[in-house]
């Protein structure tokens, strides 16, 4: 029987639909979210099976969420145990970083209510532009993509930045030991991660974005002499350079666009319009540039770390011959290498670390 | 090696400061935690939080962590402490707790976990009553797919019909409860 043919009972009683259900077997969830989005036709179909088997189960499944709040749970008990064992590391310190573990962009959606507050993750991403260029101040650190389309650093408080083509950020001096402070020339995507001792600030030309936690994304494209910057989740302030009192709260699916050349036909500089979503995955666009969908079949991990090299801009050494061979199957969608790699690391188990600018794989 | 054996394994490892062995027996052993979990008080966000909160546990004392005979045996002990702390600390269901003896024979029947997992009053009526027009056999049947996980085969063995059999009384009984939850 083709599966187009199907109805809402029939998907229900079907085994591989009900273990994508619970998130039983990654190859039925993958499988089943492909299928999904290839037929919206069936989409009323699927979701009334989804709700019977959800029903049934008494809402078993949520593995995979459940295991990310684990992770980001654990992450900020290990960040605490560094933070009262010595103190904070420099950007010059050359021990290798943890990473922080971001929330997901992948999986089914889930209707429950997240798990308790305290495990609550925990990763804010930024995407910011700005045209013209800052005048260089004294900076500690600069790091730019050149002529590379995409270059991933992970900074010293495990915040990592996809920098876009012939973009630039410099860090503050004392970044992650009196501020997190930096300034952003050209576009950026930023995975902030959690930390409660200094605010996540991003300066521009025209105003400074602070990051004020929960999980969200900014995102903004190239106008003249303007800034853009949309969000998804959670909270950001952005603050004007030249009216310090002047601040705006931008809210989930929201994007402010501020003119750099004064006023607009409203009588402000600055504009607040809902994100620009596809209409087919229904994903802001305005991410497009740094989303990167990777289909994998039966692959071994050197060769989808070559992959992921490539497109992140970021080098991937390996510790370990043996996990070379680790071999993964899957689609997997994600703004970050940090989720790419967490999203791999689901389905079979190995470490990765930052040290200098690579990031190695290791058992 | 037998599902037993690697979660004494993976202990092991978590015993050893190990955390992606911490990450594999959490994989391991989730569904059977959280079956087990839904049994005693059929609330499924407070069982996902605990099974979180003990496996945190595990990891913030790992060094102090003993060798142990039955690895989910002693999680299942663990959660149920758990639960009970959550429980009596919310003070809400006393009369649960204090029902909770030391053997496992006050466990909620299948019909009363997916009723009281779901939060919205107008569906649990309507699935009482849909519950209701199911015979026993049914019940027993989808209780089995849904609940134990088990695969038609499984349950065709266990129940000493035919595979096609158990499909289709599943699926009657599915048909019948769309129609009745709509």
């Amino acid at each position: 029987m083709d599966f187009r043919d199907y109805q809402a009972i029939d998907f229900a009683c079907d085994e591989s639909f009900q273990r994508y259900c619970v998130e039983d077997n990654d190859a039925d969830i993958s499988f089943w979210e492909g299928w999904i989005q290839q037929h919206p036709g069936k989409a009323a179909e699927t979701a009334e099976a989804r709700r019977l088997v959800e029903l049934l189960t008494a809402r078993q499944g949520g593995r995979l969420e459940q295991l990310l709040h684990l992770k980001s749970g654990l992450d900020h008990y290990d960040l605490l145990q560094a933070l009262t064992a010595e103190p904070v590391a420099g950007l010059s310190t050359p021990e290798p970083l943890t990473l922080p573990s971001p929330a997901p962009r992948f999986g089914p959606i889930l209707r429950y209510a997240a798990a308790a507050a305290l495990l609550l993750a925990v990763t804010t991403g930024i995407l910011l532009t700005r045209s013209s260029r800052q005048p260089q101040q004294q900076m500690a650190a600069a790091i730019s993509a050149g002529n590379e389309p995409r270059k991933t650093v992970v900074l010293p408080d495990g915040s990592s930045i996809i920098l876009r083509q012939h973009s630039e950020v410099a860090l503050a001096p004392g970044f992650n030991t009196t501020n997190r402070e930096l300034t952003l020339t050209g576009e950026a995507f930023f995975d902030v991660a959690p930390g409660a001792r200094h605010p996540f600030i991003v300066h521009t030309t025209l105003a400074d974005i602070t990051v004020l936690g929960t999980v969200f994304n900014i995102n903004a494209c190239t106008e003249m002499s303007g800034i853009e910057a949309s969000l998804f989740k959670g909270k950001v302030e952005v603050a004007w350079k030249n009216n310090r009192q002047k601040k705006i709260l931008l809210l989930p699916n929201q994007k402010i666009v501020i003119n750099g050349n004064g006023q607009t036909t409203a009588g402000t500089d600055y504009k607040v319009i809902p994100l620009d979503a596809d209409p087919v995955n229904h994903k802001a666009k305005e991410i497009n540039w740094v989303r990167n969908r990777l289909e994998i079949e039966n692959e071994p991990l050197a060769d989808i770390a070559a992959r992921l090299q490539q497109w992140y801009g970021i080098r991937i050494a390996f510790a370990d011959e043996e996990v070379k061979q680790y071999r993964y199957s899957g689609t997997f969608e994600s703004e970050t290498i940090i989720k790419a790699l967490d999203a791999l690391q689901l389905s079979y188990p190995f470490s990765f670390r930052m040290a200098g600018d690579s990031i190695i794989i290791s058992r | 090696m037998s599902t037993a054996a690697t979660n004494n394994t993976y202990w092991e490892q978590v015993r050893h400061g190990d955390k992606q062995a911490l990450f594999a027996l959490y994989n391991n052993t989730y569904p059977h935690l959280l079956r087990f979990g839904l049994k005693l008080c059929g609330n499924d966000e407070l069982v996902k939080d605990c099974i979180t909160q003990l496996f945190l546990q595990l990891w913030g004392r790992w060094q102090q962590l003993k060798p142990v005979t039955n690895v989910q045996a002693y999680l299942f002990t663990a959660l149920k402490r758990h639960l009970i702390d959550q429980l009596a600390y919310q003070a809400r269901t006393h009369t649960a707790v204090s029902n909770w003896s030391e053997n496992e024979e006050n466990e909620l029947s299948y019909e009363e976990i997916i009723i009281r997992v779901q939060q919205d009053e107008e569906v649990r009526a309507r699935l009482h009553r849909a519950m209701k027009s199911l015979t026993p056999r049914q019940t027993e049947l989808i209780r089995l797919k849904f609940f134990e996980g088990l695969t038609y085969e499984q349950i065709a063995d266990r129940t000493s019909q035919t595979v096609k059999t158990a499909y289709n009384t599943i699926y009657d009984a599915v048909k019948t409860l769309r129609r009745l939850l709509k």
